[in-house]
């Protein structure tokens, strides 16, 4: 983990010749991310349909969602994985982003920019009260108190839903920002992968600065830290605060774009579930919550499609894959995490580096 | 009504004392925050209907079952996910337990099913007037067994060799491997007890309610009951247990159903910031 807090050397004289090809990359990168929602709405490439199963069952929906959790988990990731502060909190900052979006959007009826605004405003306040018993408590203690807050904020959201709306849920209108309605998944995924890429850069960007290197400074070595002068406590507050602010706008957005929250959509499993993502990524790496937030929303789809590819098939395997889909896709999510925790703790993004060198020495060798 | 609700109170607390009593045993030795604690009380229930419906095997032989059952469980986690994971930073531990109670929920809907099942099993249903208060008998000897099996551990852990070894192995891992114990031995054995601990409380809440998964909801009440109770103490567990089975009931009575969880949780929160060793736990010194 402590790579990270590393900087790469620069490669000065090198850079000018590498120039080209790494635009030529980044060219190629965006061409594909700009046709892949039209690819996944006309279902066909060059004038040749492709069948559901050649496009691994997927939709435009399913990759929208993605962007969301990958806000969500990019902001887990921040604060557990470059902060080390450990949070099953998670779920409570997304249920006051959508209660505050509630709130501002719905029965205020105020546009969406202000919503967002408003609800990252909420979402920090939150993640400055959540992070307060960090001033007092360490580790597991903290750990649990994340959860007493969890615990809290889900019944308040609870008691607003039954109180001003009823067992239905809360609901969500179709949000404009600036005229630019996104009442399409289309439009959504354009929407998202900027928002996406926004904070990714923000994130990657603040790790760099003097207080996100005080930041892995405190995750590293606590002690030695406050000796250099880093006031962790504060540290451990803004990392809070800014965080659970992301996590807030990720809840707004989620609880938009399937139009209704309910208390139930933000318990206790929707928090573990970003920390799954980050473990199965790469936990301390930003591009290892891409990673994992891709991998645990899409793999249950590509899973299905595979069932319905095989017609339901016989004995054991069909009855996995037809009657307990759901449960399937755990089990499996399940022992994937199992198994990078005790052999790769890295995540996925450490096993890239380890299968390039080991392909590396059989080349030599 | 007040008399009622303490005595359905204390009689859950108690299954909760007895769960949460194995999770600090699992705790003390290891140093694993057991978050699959939970889903142990739902394989209990769930070894409880195998024994009982599926094979029909005698009340005596099912409690045999179920407790041979879940002590060689308990090795099996202990041997294929907490020994390998020995010494790593305490999310990791946190989350591979986290990861087992997803593997282990999905397996178990996978086998049994996801809709929940009734379980009968020959113990003492009926109920009777006492002092104006009802009681169910079942309540009663829930709490019972829960007192005699948090007794019979007591006297096990402080007055046998065995126990001794463990409560060496526990204090100090290094020291006692140095004065002959076999602490890795003694690692499993105490996953046994938490996870067989686990298993008893399982079998009384799946007759109280339906077996389904949905147990580990309740299973899981052990977390606050250890951290309100101070996490590395052995009495404190159980009065945990006790507190949070007394505050569920008051708030599902006279607040909401659905305040039990938050009030529970908000104690927790007090307990963290005023006393965050717990009530009878040691307040830990930290020294340079």
């Amino acid at each position: 983990m402590s790579d990270l807090a590393t900087p790469k050397p620069a490669a000065a004289p090198a850079l000018p010749r590498a120039w080209p090809r790494r635009f030529i990359l980044w060219g190629l990168a965006l061409a594909a991310l700009a046709y892949l929602p039209v690819l996944l709405t006309e279902r066909m490439i060059f004038g040749i349909y492709l069948s559901n199963m050649t496009l691994l069952n997927l939709g435009l929906s399913q990759v929208n969602l993605m962007l969301i959790a990958m806000l969500g988990a990019l902001s887990l990731n921040y604060l557990t994985g470059c902060a080390g502060l450990i949070s099953i909190g998670h779920a409570a900052f997304y249920a006051t982003g959508a209660m505050s979006a509630a709130v501002i959007g719905t029965q205020l009826g105020l546009p969406f920019p202000l919503v967002l605004i408003g609800s990252a405003l909420a979402g920090a306040v939150m993640g400055v009260v959540a992070g307060l018993p960090s001033l007092r408590v360490q580790g597991l203690y903290f750990v649990l108190s994340t959860m007493a807050v969890h615990y809290l904020v889900a019944y308040v959201f609870l008691e607003y839903q039954f109180r001003v709306f009823d067992v239905v849920g809360v609901p969500f209108g179709t949000p404009s920002l600036f005229g630019f309605e996104l009442s399409t998944p289309m439009r959504w995924y354009f929407f998202l992968l900027a928002l996406v890429a926004l904070v990714y850069a923000g994130l990657s960007n603040s790790l760099r600065s003097r207080e996100g290197r005080a930041l892995l400074a405190m995750r590293d070595h606590e002690r030695a830290a406050t000796s250099l002068g880093v006031d962790v406590r504060i540290l451990r507050i803004k990392a809070f605060g800014l965080t659970s602010a992301i996590a807030a706008v990720a809840g707004t957005l989620y609880a938009h774009y399937l139009s209704n929250a309910t208390s139930e959509s933000f318990g206790i499993t929707f928090a573990i579930q970003f920390i799954a993502m980050i473990i199965i990524g790469g936990m301390g790496s930003l591009k290892g919550s891409l990673i994992g937030a891709a991998l645990w929303l899409l793999l249950p789809s590509i899973i299905t499609g595979f069932a319905a590819g095989f017609g339901g098939g016989s004995g054991i395997v069909g009855s996995m894959l037809g009657e307990h889909r759901a449960q399937f896709v755990q089990l499996i999510f399940g022992l994937l995490v199992v198994a990078l925790l005790i052999y790769a703790p890295g995540g996925l993004v450490s096993i890239g580096p380890k299968v390039r060198a080991l392909l590396g020495r059989w080349r030599k060798g | 009504m007040l008399g009622q609700v303490l005595f359905s109170g204390l009689a859950l607390g108690s299954i909760y004392g007895l769960v949460a009593l194995g999770f600090v045993v699992i705790l003390k030795a290891t140093d694993v925050f057991n978050f699959a604690q939970g889903m142990f009380v739902v394989c209990g229930a769930y070894l409880a209907v195998t024994a009982l419906s599926l094979l029909g095997l005698p009340f005596p032989l099912a409690i045999l079952f179920i407790i041979l059952g879940a002590a060689l469980m308990g090795m099996g986690v202990h041997a294929a996910l907490i020994r390998p994971l020995s010494g790593r930073p305490i999310l990791s531990i946190i989350m591979v337990t986290i990861a087992l109670s997803i593997v282990m929920r999905a397996g178990i809907e996978i086998l049994y099913g996801p809709a929940g099942r009734t379980l009968s099993t020959p113990l003492p249903s009926g109920g009777f007037l006492f002092a104006g208060l009802r009681i169910s008998q079942l309540h009663l000897t829930a709490a019972a067994v829960s007192w005699l099996c948090m007794l019979a551990f007591g006297l096990f852990f402080r007055f046998t060799s065995v126990g001794l070894l463990m409560r060496a192995a526990a204090d100090s891992h290094e020291a006692a491997t140095i004065a002959g114990v076999k602490v890795d031995a003694m690692n499993r054995l105490a996953w046994a007890i938490g996870f067989t601990l686990a298993a008893i409380g399982g079998l009384f809440l799946g007759q109280l309610q339906i077996v389904s998964t949905e147990l580990e909801t309740i299973g899981l009440l052990a977390l606050p009951a250890v951290v309100i109770g101070g996490m590395q103490s052995i009495p404190g567990a159980i009065l945990g247990g006790l507190l949070v089975g007394v505050i569920e009931q008051l708030a599902s009575t006279y607040i909401s159903p659905k305040s039990a969880d938050v009030m529970i949780y908000a104690l927790l929160l007090v307990i963290l910031l005023v006393r965050p060793w717990g009530l009878l736990g040691q307040k830990a010194i930290n020294r340079v």
